[in-house]
């Protein structure tokens, strides 16, 4: 006998409504108060991050030599899912995470959201630990939330044979001679024609605010955040629209690629097809191997403006769900305030230790990692972190704010008129903000 | 002549679906820094490579991958044998059996299956983590058994079985776990393989579930890792593409090893 039509649909019907009337009935039993006690002294402490497990590795080893009967278990979620993860797992109070990389221009939304325990009685330690832009991105309201693990710049790499065969000179390392964006521009064209390479120059996250915001702030544009509470968008300056219509101009006359996206950019360059690329730290290692002839320069900025260069990376917090509080302590002062800690970090991946210390023993392996082509990073590196390096704005509303502006970049770079858009942005965060102001 | 050219123009259509595969399968015996490289202007080298490596297969497996696969297929495969049981049994249960609220419950299983499983995915790892079921195979493994469409398929197939068969089994003293045992399910073995596979790329193709669930090295399931492998300031595209590859060949291979089955079930269906 087949079940009747009639009571089936019925039973679709009705079925739903009884089963939302069971999820509005249920209630999370994982709503408990935050651990106040330090938890025991030894065990294993689960660490969440997105970089592979290979950077942790050397880290760990140390800590756990230095911390017998504690043992640190990595885990590695995927960048691109990193925070949407993050931000379920801490939301249900899990408490299987103890430590997790925290991305610094997030560090407000975190601690606004109670996603961090306040680590303020360490503030007088981390700020003789490390420089005056990386504590402030680890502050919110006047409070520490997390320990400044990295940091990071820009640099210029060029196509050393590119523009022989174009006839330029390249740029020098020397910051007091850094190039204009201008003069990238036309040497990168002269490039192009003389046939040494297929593109003139690519940013390596072309999308990226944290790549994008020195070119308008080199312009005396700002930051793109303004307001008392840092819920104002200021992203229709005149800096920003020049910035980004001198951005959008690039890709329009073909002196850069559109399509290619974020860091498929990389290979780019190491295969010789474009003469200028800007990067982070973490490129020299890259392209030590590549067959390419390349060097390094300081990160340009506009004629008629100001050197302005993006800083910041990673941070580490504990989690407040954490019933092991104490040892996640231990851990994350290790990594971060202690030399040799923190130097650690960066034994596998090559990024920049936030811990001055740590930095100044650093800076002479990064100078050597590419052979002659990396000489001048050490002096760049330490250059642009006293003068020209702004972070991104502490604000709550951060995340849209990236988000927003990152549609907004991929627009103008496919052709979108540059001023109209950021208009439209504007509109956009004004209407993301409502809820959160 | 129209049958010629309808035959190219399918050849055609094939073609292009089969060449962003074979470029995938060319970027893995590539070095990565050669993915992009020949992509601009396309030329027959951008999708055939004269100097195949392994080098990338090589860097796969001293990573998570292979770990990954082991565990993907440990957990697929477990969701298949125990999920076989559970989804079998229902099945039989709403054919075969009559009981009150029988409608009511195949109306559950019809909308659990119209439901994506994402949607509930965030609600449900709250439960299974206050089961303290984070990071262990078993969390991994439940919330694909009791698969909605898996038990829909059975059931359709099981109503096709004549219910003469099951009086008779009854009538020489099988109970009803008899007439299950022996009659139904060797009866439906195209279905079982069916729904078996259906419970197979289930497991095999989530994401969202391990995410929430299981990341320590030791749970890592094979597409969490092949994220993982595309790092925050740098990617390896020749290892990505090979991990793709990798976990593209183990599906491949199960559907291609039990699809004389589909052949099997398509022509029994007719008969009858």
């Amino acid at each position: 006998m087949a079940p009747r039509a009639g009571r089936l649909i019925a039973g679709v019907f009705v079925v739903p409504v009884l089963l939302l009337a069971g999820c509005g009935g249920g209630s999370s039993s994982s709503n408990t108060a935050p651990a106040a006690d330090q938890g025991p002294q030894t065990g294993t402490i689960n660490v969440l991050g997105s970089d592979n497990a290979e950077t942790y590795a050397p880290v760990i080893k140390a800590f756990e030599s230095a911390n017998a009967g504690i043992k640190v278990n990595y885990s590695q979620v995927p960048f691109d899912q990193f925070n949407s993860t993050l931000q379920q797992r801490l939301g249900a109070k899990d408490s299987t995470i103890d430590v997790y990389t925290v991305d610094q221009p997030r560090v407000s939304q975190l601690a606004a959201k109670g996603f961090l325990v306040d680590l303020t009685d360490l503030d007088a330690k981390t700020k003789a630990a490390t420089s005056q832009a990386s504590y402030d991105a680890n502050h919110f309201r006047d409070k520490l939330w997390s320990l400044p693990m990295w940091n990071s710049t820009q640099f210029l790499f060029y196509n050393k044979s590119a523009l022989k065969k174009a006839g330029v000179t390249p740029p020098t390392t020397d910051p007091e001679q850094r190039w204009t964006w201008e003069q990238v521009a036309t040497a990168g064209k002269k490039a192009q024609q003389a046939g040494g390479t297929k593109y003139g120059l690519l940013l390596e996250q072309a999308e990226a605010y944290y790549q994008l915001q020195p070119l308008a702030e080199s312009l005396g544009g700002g930051s793109g955040i303004t307001g008392p509470d840092a819920l104002t968008p200021a992203v229709t300056t005149d800096g920003w629209k020049k910035a980004m219509s001198w951005y959008g101009g690039t890709f329009a006359s073909g002196l850069s690629p559109r399509g290619i996206g974020g860091f498929q950019t990389g290979p780019v360059f190491s295969n010789g097809n474009v003469a200028f690329f800007v990067g982070g730290p973490w490129d020299i290692g890259v392209f030590s191997s590549a067959k390419v002839d390349w060097g390094i320069a300081p990160m340009p900025y506009f004629e008629g403006g100001k050197p302005v260069t993006p800083t910041g990376s990673w941070s580490l917090g504990i989690n407040p769900a954490s019933k092991q509080q104490g040892m996640a302590r231990k851990f994350i002062e290790f990594a971060t305030l202690d030399t040799a800690g923190n130097l650690a970090t960066t034994e596998a991946t090559t990024i920049i230790p936030a811990n001055t210390k740590s930095e100044a023993q650093y800076l002479p392996r990064l100078e050597k990692l590419a052979g002659s082509k990396s000489t001048g990073a050490a002096e760049i590196v330490s250059y642009e972190a006293s003068k020209t390096a702004v972070g991104r704005p502490v604000s709550v509303g951060y995340i849209q704010f990236e988000e927003v502006m990152g549609k907004a970049f991929a627009d103008i770079r496919n052709g979108t008129d540059a001023a109209s858009r950021l208009e439209t942005a504007t509109s956009q965060l004004n209407e993301a903000w409502k809820s959160i102001k | 002549m129209k049958r010629t050219l309808l035959s190219a123009g399918a050849a055609v259509i094939g073609l292009l679906f089969f060449i962003p595969l074979l470029w995938v399968l060319t970027g893995s015996l590539r070095p990565g820094s050669e993915t992009f490289a020949r992509l601009s202007p396309l030329s027959w080298d951008s999708f055939i490579t004269v100097h195949p490596t392994l080098e990338n297969y090589s860097k796969l497996f001293t990573g998570d991958i292979g770990r990954a696969t082991a565990n993907s297929l440990l957990v697929s495969v477990s969701t298949v044998l125990a999920g076989l049981a559970i989804c079998s049994s229902a099945a039989f249960a709403l054919s075969a059996l009559r009981f009150r609220g029988q409608t009511a419950v195949f109306a559950i299983v019809v909308l659990s299956f119209l439901i994506p499983f994402d949607a509930i995915a965030i609600p449900l790892s709250d439960m299974f983590r206050d089961w303290n079921l984070t990071n262990t195979f078993t969390g991994l493994v439940l919330p694909g058994i009791g698969n909605g469409m898996a038990i829909f398929l059975l059931r359709q197939f099981f109503l096709a079985i004549p219910t003469e068969l099951v009086e008779a089994g009854r009538l020489d003293g099988l109970g009803w776990f008899g007439v299950f045992i022996r009659i139904y399910l060797p009866l439906s073995r195209p279905a079982l393989i069916g729904a078996g596979l259906t419970l197979f790329l289930f497991q095999w193709h989530s994401y969202v579930w391990p995410l929430l669930m299981g990341t320590d090295r030791g749970h890592i399931l094979g597409p969490v890792a092949l994220a993982n492998l595309q790092g925050q300031n740098f990617v390896d595209y020749g290892v990505v593409f090979a991990g793709a590859v990798l976990l593209t060949l183990i599906p491949l291979a199960v559907i291609l090893g039990f699809q004389r089955y589909f052949i099997q079930s398509v022509s029994s269906s007719g008969l009858k």
